[in-house]
Order: C-alpha cells, then sequence, then structure tokens
C-alpha cells in the first residue's frame, strides 16, 4: 500500500522536474527580439569592444529578459538628449521579448556631454530613476575619464545586477552584501564563543546593589542651575536630485519610462 | 594552645558536619550543638614552647604546620585541631559562615558544574580525576564603608527644531551639583596571601543571614588559616572594589542630561567598621592531561569558579555553527527584503 503511495509520489514529482526543465529549454531557445544593442555613432569603440558589448548585452540580457542598449552621438541634431531617446524608443521600437518591450538604454552625447539613462517596461519598474542615477553615479568618472568600454560593461552588468532586486528596495544596501553578511556572521559567532570562553571560569555575580545600605544610601543635596543656551542651523537637505535630474516621462508614442540625466 | 573535640558519649573524635551544622561523631553518630556545647569538653592545653611546636591533644605527635594555620588535622591519628592561640587576641575572627555542603555534595556539586561547560573537553567534563578536595575557611575581612561624595559637573540638554529652510540644534547648559552619601556593607575582601584575588571576587556573593558567632568548634575536620593583611592594609582593595558602584550611582544621578562633563569629582570613603571573618571555600584539584587546574566552590551556595580547559575542537564546532546559522538568517533576511538570496 505505502509502496505504490510512493511510487505515484515519485512520478508526480518526475512529471513536475521534466515539466519544469521543458518550460527552462524552451525560454532558452527563444531567441530575443532585439538584434543589435550597440549603435556606435560617435565610433567610441574598436570593433573589439563593440562585439564583445554585443556579446555581453546579449549574454545578460536574457538573465533579466531586458535589452540593454547602449547609443553615443556626436551631436544630437537640435534635439535635446531625453527627446532623443523618447523618439529612438518609439522608432526603433526596442525590446527583449518584443517590439516596444523591456529595455534599458544608455545614451550619451560628446557635443554637449549629456549622459542620459532610461527604462522602459520592465526596467522602468526594476531600474527607477533612483537606481538609474545610481548606475549614472558609478559610470560618471570613466566616461569624463574617456575609458566608455569600461563604462558600458559597468553600466550593462550593474544595471543586470540591480534588476535582481525588488523594486523599491536599495540595491547598495549594505545587508545585501554577501561580505558584510560573512563578515558579521564571523564577528558574532567570534564575540558569542569568545564570550563563552570568558564565562566559563565563572562571573562576577555581585552589583552596585548587592552590598548597598539602601537605606543611608542617598542624594543628599543637588543643585541644577540653567546658565545659557546655544542655538545653531543648518539649512535642511535639499529633496531634488543633484547633477540634472529630469528622471522619466513618457515618450511621443505614449511609453512611460524611468530616467536619470546628467554631464560628465 | 590546641583544641581537640572529644564525643561525650564514646571518646571519639568529633568533627564539624556541614549538613545539621552541628559537631557530629563518626563512630557513634552523637550531634552537639555548637552554640550550647559544652566548655569543660573542649580540651585545652597550653604546650610548653607556643610559638614553635605543637603536640596533638589526641595522640601527642608533634604537630606540623604551616604559620597561617589555624585549623588542620593532625597527620599521624587524623583527629581535627584547632591552634587557638592562633585565633585569640587581635588574631580572634569576629563571625563565621559555616560550611553547609559537605564534601559528597561538594564533589557532585562540582561533577554537575563540570558537565554543563559547553567548551570543555569531553575527558575533563566526566570530572573523575579529582585530585583532592579541601576545604579551607578563608580568612576575610569585611568592610563598612562610606563614601561622602560631591561633584560639580557641567550638562547639556539638546534640542532639535525645524522650519522650513533651516534644523536648529538647541543646546542648553546647566551647572548641576550632587552631595551623595553611599554605604555599603560587609564589603569583603580576602585577608590571605594563598589565595587567587580574582578567584575569590568570583565566589561572591556570601549569604550573610548564615553568618554566626564565632566558636572554634566550627574549624574541627576543617583547613582554617589566620590572615596575611591586617584590614588597614587592604583597605585600598575595599575602596577600589566599590569604586565602579560610586561611578555608576553618580552618572546615574545626572540622568536626563545629554552630555556631563564634570569639572569636580570629590569621594571620600571612610572605613566605619571592619571585621575578621572565616568564610568557607572547597578548593578543588584536578588532573587533567598532565596539568594540574584549581578551582574554588563557595561552601555555602556551590558556585564554582576556575578556569577548566577549553577544547577547541567544541570552539571551532560552536564558532561554525553560529557563523553558519547568522549567514543563512541573514541571506534570508535579505531574500525577504527583496534583496535576492545569492
Amino acid at each position: 500500500m505505502s509502496e505504490s503511495v510512493n511510487k505515484q509520489g515519485f512520478l508526480f514529482y518526475l512529471t513536475a522536474i521534466l515539466l519544469i526543465f521543458s518550460f527552462g529549454l524552451q525560454a532558452q531557445v527563444a531567441s530575443p527580439h532585439q538584434k543589435q544593442y550597440i549603435y556606435d555613432h560617435a565610433q567610441l569603440l574598436t570593433d573589439q569592444e563593440k562585439a564583445d558589448l554585443e556579446a555581453l548585452s546579449r549574454e545578460l540580457g536574457e538573465e533579466r529578459q531586458a535589452a540593454f542598449l547602449i547609443i553615443t552621438l556626436n551631436g544630437t541634431g537640435e534635439k535635446d538628449i531625453v527627446k532623443y531617446v523618447e523618439d529612438f524608443y518609439d522608432q526603433e521600437a526596442p525590446g527583449y521579448e518584443g517590439p516596444h518591450g523591456n529595455t534599458a538604454i544608455l545614451a550619451i552625447d560628446l557635443q554637449e556631454r549629456d549622459v542620459y539613462l532610461a527604462g522602459f517596461g520592465k526596467a522602468e519598474e526594476y531600474l527607477d530613476d533612483g537606481r538609474l542615477d545610481q548606475i549614472r553615479g558609478k559610470i560618471t568618472p570613466d566616461l569624463s575619464a574617456g575609458r566608455y568600454f569600461q563604462a558600458f560593461s559597468t553600466f550593462i552588468a550593474t544595471s543586470v545586477d540591480y534588476m535582481g532586486y525588488e523594486p523599491g528596495v536599495n540595491p547598495e544596501n549594505i545587508l545585501f552584501k554577501w561580505w558584510f553578511q560573512l563578515a558579521a556572521s564571523f564577528i558574532l559567532a567570534g564575540v558569542i564563543v569568545g564570550l563563552m570562553a570568558y564565562r566559563s571560569g565563572g562571573r562576577v555575580t555581585v552589583n552596585a546593589q548587592t552590598y548597598m545600605n539602601h537605606q543611608q544610601s542617598k542624594i543628599l543635596n543637588q543643585k541644577d542651575q540653567y546658565v545659557r543656551q546655544t542655538v545653531t542651523k543648518r539649512k535642511k537637505p535639499s529633496n531634488n536630485p543633484k547633477g540634472g535630474g529630469g528622471g522619466g516621462g513618457i515618450t511621443g508614442g505614449g511609453f512611460s519610462h524611468s530616467g536619470s540625466r546628467g554631464k560628465f | 594552645m590546641i583544641l581537640h573535640y572529644k564525643c561525650p558519649s564514646c571518646g571519639s573524635d568529633m568533627a564539624f558536619d556541614a549538613e545539621s551544622g552541628e559537631l557530629s561523631c563518626q563512630s557513634c553518630g552523637r550531634h552537639e550543638n555548637i552554640e550550647n556545647f559544652p566548655e569543660n569538653l573542649t580540651f585545652a592545653t597550653f604546650t610548653a614552647d607556643e610559638a614553635n611546636e605543637y603536640h596533638c591533644e589526641n595522640c601527642g605527635a608533634m604537630l606540623i604546620t604551616e604559620a597561617e594555620t589555624t585549623a588542620t588535622h593532625c597527620s599521624f591519628c587524623g583527629a581535627g585541631i584547632v591552634i587557638a592561640d592562633r585565633l585569640s587576641g587581635h588574631l580572634a575572627p569576629a563571625k563565621v559562615i559555616p560550611f553547609s555542603i559537605s564534601k559528597e555534595e561538594a564533589v557532585q556539586a562540582f561533577q554537575k558544574w563540570c558537565r554543563k561547560g559547553l567548551l570543555t573537553p569531553k575527558g575533563f567534563m566526566t570530572a573523575d580525576r579529582i585530585k583532592s578536595m579541601t576545604g579551607i575557611y578563608v580568612p576575610f575581612w569585611l568592610f563598612d564603608l562610606n563614601s561622602k561624595v560631591q561633584v560639580h559637573a557641567e550638562c547639556t540638554r539638546v534640542r532639535h527644531y525645524s522650519d522650513s529652510n533651516y534644523i536648529y540644534t538647541e543646546t542648553k547648559y546647566y551647572h548641576a551639583f550632587r552631595d551623595i552619601n553611599l554605604d555599603y556593607v560587609k564589603v569583603p575582601v580576602d585577608a590571605s596571601e594563598k589565595m587567587n584575588d580574582e578567584l575569590m571576587d568570583k565566589l561572591e556573593p556570601y549569604p550573610y543571614d548564615q553568618l554566626k558567632d564565632f566558636k572554634t568548634p566550627y574549624l574541627a575536620g576543617y583547613i582554617a588559616e589566620k590572615y596575611n593583611f591586617t584590614d588597614d592594609q587592604l583597605f585600598t582593595r575595599a575602596k577600589d572594589k566599590i569604586n565602579a558602584y560610586i561611578e555608576s550611582f553618580i552618572s546615574n544621578s545626572f540622568a536626563g542630561y545629554h552630555s556631563v562633563r564634570y569639572q569636580n569629582k570629590h569621594i571620600d570613603t571612610k572605613n566605619m567598621t571592619s571585621y575578621y571573618v572565616l568564610l568557607p571555600v572547597w578548593m578543588v584539584c584536578y588532573d587533567y592531561k598532565q596539568a594540574e587546574h584549581t578551582f574554588a566552590m563557595n561552601g555555602q551556595t556551590g558556585k564554582v569558579v576556575g578556569k577548566p580547559p577549553i577544547s577547541m575542537g567544541k570552539v571551532a564546532m560552536w564558532f561554525g555553527g553560529i557563523a553558519s546559522a547568522t549567514f543563512l538568517a541573514l541571506k534570508c533576511a535579505s531574500y525577504l527584503m527583496g534583496g535576492g538570496f545569492w
């Protein structure tokens, strides 16, 4: 009796595992809608670098089901960079799973030295203005120094990393860092074991109350005299994001997006 | 002068019995209340040269003792004897707390304590290598201390408030004065040179309701010593012991302020009275891996102190266990907060 139940259970699990596997394979087999990831109009990258970034974007994009695009420009043709990126999204219809899909875009304009990051679809939710600000903060020094390949790689890797965190949490929270978790565990274990070893020899169990004569021990006399006061003031930290800001918006084609804008 | 207690019924040697708190005869089981013990049965003899030589009142053998010893066993006949002239005059203890834990109970309590050690090696936990278990009355001075404290301090209270543009920090300064009287009574300080101060401090507290007027029969069957240090010599150590208590009382008296800067702190501690008392301690010598470990047990409460050996294996086990459990917990917390598991 129990054996047949076990067999049934085993078959059930086997089917479940096979189903999950086949779904996983399907997802892997399906090729992304997006074919081109790097639009290097300003000719900042060598062919090899371009190929490397294409490969990186394709490989990591699959993990998050989003297309990570990089656009370099030498002048936007009278347009603002935000408008340029919005129009690009409307016209080119990029996306991982289909046209106008999940897309994160990094655009830089060498003439105005503008940098703009935008997230569409799933990337709008997972790469909100705040997270795009954080990414921009990470890559701006590399952009300013002309290390474009380095900056673009960081953009792709960091965006992929940040999309692994639920929306609304700060991905740079120290609690999420494995090295912090490891260090905290070691310190806690060390403190507890150290305390155990220290206390193994017995500990002092008397305190200030043990020998005190409570009837006689008291404050006989006390004085608290107000002398003077000082007041210092400092400006409230402003809530406006520093260095450009702007954030997201809605494209002419009606697609809402997140964004972060700055100079490099 | 040697004191030795004979049983009124059978003439055998009597010794103090920790369980009943009375003198008891090992042969016939007769118990004698110490408060009512007839003085004529206390055999008192003055030896010819008191300073150097004592003879056992029971068998006449010469007693070889250290200069501090006030109670011991005759090494020939085993009778418990008390050297009374080392307990008279300025050497007379005012009070004594008798043993309430017998040798058998002490062995059991020690074994139980060893089993509880979380880091002690397995071989040690069985506690089957007790080399010796000695009941000692350790000389202590109990100090009644009075401290008069006057403190002047500059204290601040800090308040934050804000309007639409600025955050304001308002600091109010006060001049505060405290006049404090503190009485600490019966602060014990061990007066024996041989005993480790740290070990003796950890044995506290002693149940002071068990303090009895000193009578020599309490010492029969145990080892006792006379003090090596006078109360004057130990006064600084007594002051050190209560110093932290005084400091914490002072800082508590300034509760409510955000910062306190002492300008003038005057603490005057006086020794009001000090008594010489004997407190009961079981000393345990234990052999483990060719090394001798010494432990002390409070003869009233059974509290054990002393450094047991530490097993590196157990330390590694606890460390690894706690570290991996914490790591897992942090991972789960990070997952629940939306940070992903990896």
